[in-house]
């Protein structure tokens, strides 16, 4: 039962991971908090907060199996939580949100 | 001949992209199917649907089982009349190996025996014969019912099952490397990977939606789809390059009788008959000392070579269901006493990356969630593909309206056919094999027959009704065959169901994985070709009641 539940925390990881990275991105940012543009501290820490949860998630990879079939299950993580993050914000953008610790709402920009 | 680099790639990408995206469409889509063709296997075949069991004891269930097996397989008899001198042989009394092999997932067990080909041109020239077993008991299972997802949406994904002069492997093969041409050549042409690596808007004119998300299908999947192209070529890197059998041939042979030298295993029979001793107990050594190297396993293949001889040898393999590569510890005995003679060294570095490469392509591993984000690769290549067509199509439909021409209309009805046809075809070889009756004789030729006939229909009704294209107009064929490929997506459900009795709320409940795995995903593909019909329908409904709001979004 470990291991399913490491690898969903892994799989988690990665999506947070590239979800941050993601509202580092100015055009994403206003669609999750509206038009004011993120400060060049938050993109810093949004970038720092997303590169350490992949680097979060390829040690949970590691965790359960061997470093070759690990890296290559870290790898294909990251191509789901890409597709997801992309649905996410084409859909409904607001729910990224909750990445920063804010209850998705109305903010301005859908 | 192009003003610049870009606007070169850009052509090739296009019309290479086209032209073998036909072809890629295909080996995506079965290739995706093939990461569950085991699961598959036990949809089609309800007398296999049981747990998967390890190798059976060879002294007491294998060994009598290819004892019996005294012929090969008549169409493989059929295929070497014309490697023999003179008639074909009535009877083959010589058998050069005896082989079963096993996955985790596989409850039933394939074995396979090689008979010396009597009076064949080529000396050393072999004649097969296989069988499927039920390894509880060795009991055969009945040998034309077809496993539709190992024997034939598998081959179909590297084959096409196009086996005349290996014509299919090679224009997969030719494919596979277009594909690799296409991933540089898009990326040179896309400009804005990072910066739109996680765009798509839905909401904006087909064209552009479709661009982008063929663009986050291709870039997101892109290390996937490199990477399996690549592996898939280097699998059939012996058939593209068949380099020891044209020009190295007598320095193949040499190397085989020096190998043969250096290993201890002999490369000939010696024509002294001997027994074999209790391979069993080869297996337990062969177990114990994996066990020894901390790789403890199961054997995934037994071989006997030069069954009845002196010189006979049993090879034992470990199952590599921890690994990536494909790694099988071999053990070899001596078959008269059970001695070991020889366990396979550590492999050479570029034996390492072929057999990483191989098995990261093959995936015997045991990893659930990787083999899920396999298929999640597989699909999204298919994406990236159909989308790339409809990019095509919507690009040129209007400017080809305008000047009589009819080249989009084409491409839209062959993207229909490969897109919604491929997947009509692939419910209809289900619906067939639970509806043909059990004892028809070929009975999976004729499943095979439903597949290629469902899929020309679906060709015939593509072209039919991709005409509004010539006018500028979405062809209503989209939508009509994606409403077909739900109505067949639940009949197979209700048929597996009828005929079965193993509806899903049963599979589901005894968590019976492979028949509710595949029950589910059909239901799943219905749920979305609804979906998709519908926005399909709403789109054409606008199209037609304000023809001038979506010539404004292009």
């Amino acid at each position: 039962m470990r291991d399913p539940l490491i690898l969903l925390a892994a799989l988690a990881a990665s999506v947070a991971g590239l979800g941050w990275l993601s509202l580092a991105m100015e055009v994403h940012w206003q669609q999750v908090c509206g038009p004011r543009p993120a400060t060049q501290a938050t993109v810093l820490g949004l970038r720092l907060l997303g590169a350490a949860s992949l680097l979060g998630s390829l040690g949970l990879c590691l965790q359960v199996d061997h470093v070759s079939m690990a890296s290559l299950v870290w790898v294909m993580t990251l191509a789901g939580a890409a597709l997801l993050i992309a649905f996410t914000l084409s859909w409904q953008p607001l729910w990224l949100a909750l990445l920063l610790a804010r209850r998705p709402g109305r903010t301005g920009a859908g | 001949m192009f003003q610049n680099f870009r606007l070169t790639m850009a052509w090739l990408h296009t019309w290479f992209g086209l032209v073998l995206g036909f072809v890629l469409m295909v080996v995506f889509f079965f290739g995706s199917l093939s990461v569950f063709d085991r699961e598959i296997d036990r949809w089609a075949i309800p007398e296999s649907r049981f747990a998967p069991q390890p190798m059976p004891s060879f002294d007491r269930v294998l060994q009598p089982v290819f004892e019996a097996m005294t012929k090969p397989d008549a169409a493989n008899i059929e295929a070497a009349r014309e490697r023999v001198n003179g008639p074909m042989a009535d009877s083959f009394p010589v058998v050069n190996s005896w082989g079963a092999y096993t996955t985790h997932r596989d409850p039933v067990l394939s074995v396979f025996t090689s008979f010396v080909l009597p009076n064949a041109k080529q000396a050393d020239d072999l004649v097969w014969g296989s069988l499927t077993i039920d390894p509880r008991d060795g009991r055969p299972l009945p040998q034309d019912h077809l496993k539709i997802g190992s024997q034939f949406f598998y081959p179909l994904h590297y084959s096409l099952n196009l086996h005349w002069k290996n014509l299919g492997t090679w224009i997969v093969g030719f494919a596979a490397l277009i594909m690799l041409v296409a991933l540089v050549s898009g990326v040179v042409m896309h400009r804005k990977i990072f910066r739109e690596l996680f765009t798509f808007r839905p909401k904006k004119h087909t064209q552009r939606s479709a661009l982008d998300l063929h663009n986050l299908t291709g870039v997101v999947a892109l290390p996937f789809h490199f990477i399996f192209a690549l592996s898939g070529l280097v699998i059939f890197g012996g058939i593209y390059f068949p380099v020891t059998h044209t020009q190295l041939e007598p320095l193949h042979e040499l190397h085989e009788q020096h190998e043969a030298m250096a290993t201890g295993l002999p490369a000939q029979r010696a024509g002294q008959p001997a027994t074999l001793a209790s391979v069993d107990a080869m297996v337990a050594e062969a177990q114990r000392r994996w066990a020894a190297k901390g790789m403890a396993g199961e054997v995934g293949f037994l071989n006997v070579q030069h069954v009845g001889d002196a010189n006979a040898y049993v090879s034992v393999y470990r199952a590599g269901t921890d690994r990536v590569t494909l790694t099988g510890e071999g053990m070899h005995f001596k078959g008269s006493s059970g001695e070991l003679i020889r366990v396979d060294p550590p492999v050479t570095v570029v034996a390492g990356i072929n057999n990483f490469l191989t098995g990261l392509h093959l995936q015997h591993f045991r990893h659930w969630l990787l083999r899920w984000l396999y298929v999640l690769g597989g699909l999204s290549g298919c994406v990236c593909i159909a989308t790339g067509f409809i990019f095509f199509v919507e690009k040129r439909k209007r400017q080809h309206a305008k000047q009589g021409l009819s080249g989009a209309r084409w491409v839209d009805a062959l993207a229909v056919t490969t897109v919604t046809g491929m997947l009509i075809a692939t419910m209809a070889v289900l619906i067939a094999n639970r509806l043909l009756p059990g004892d028809l004789p070929a009975r999976g030729d004729w499943e095979q027959y439903g597949f290629w006939g469902a899929w020309l229909l679906a060709f015939f009704h593509a072209l039919w009704r991709t005409a509004p294209v010539s006018e500028g107009r979405i062809a209503p064929a989209w939508g009509e065959q994606c409403w077909a490929v739900a109505a067949l997506a639940i009949t197979a459900v209700l048929m597996n169901w009828a005929s079965t009795g193993d509806h899903l709320l049963s599979t589901l409940g005894r968590a019976y994985w492979p028949v509710a795995g595949v029950d589910v995903a059909l239901l799943a593909s219905a749920a979305l070709a609804v979906l998709a019909a519908r926005r399909l329908g709403r789109r054409a409904h606008l199209a037609i009641s304000s023809p001038s709001a979506e010539a404004a979004h292009a």
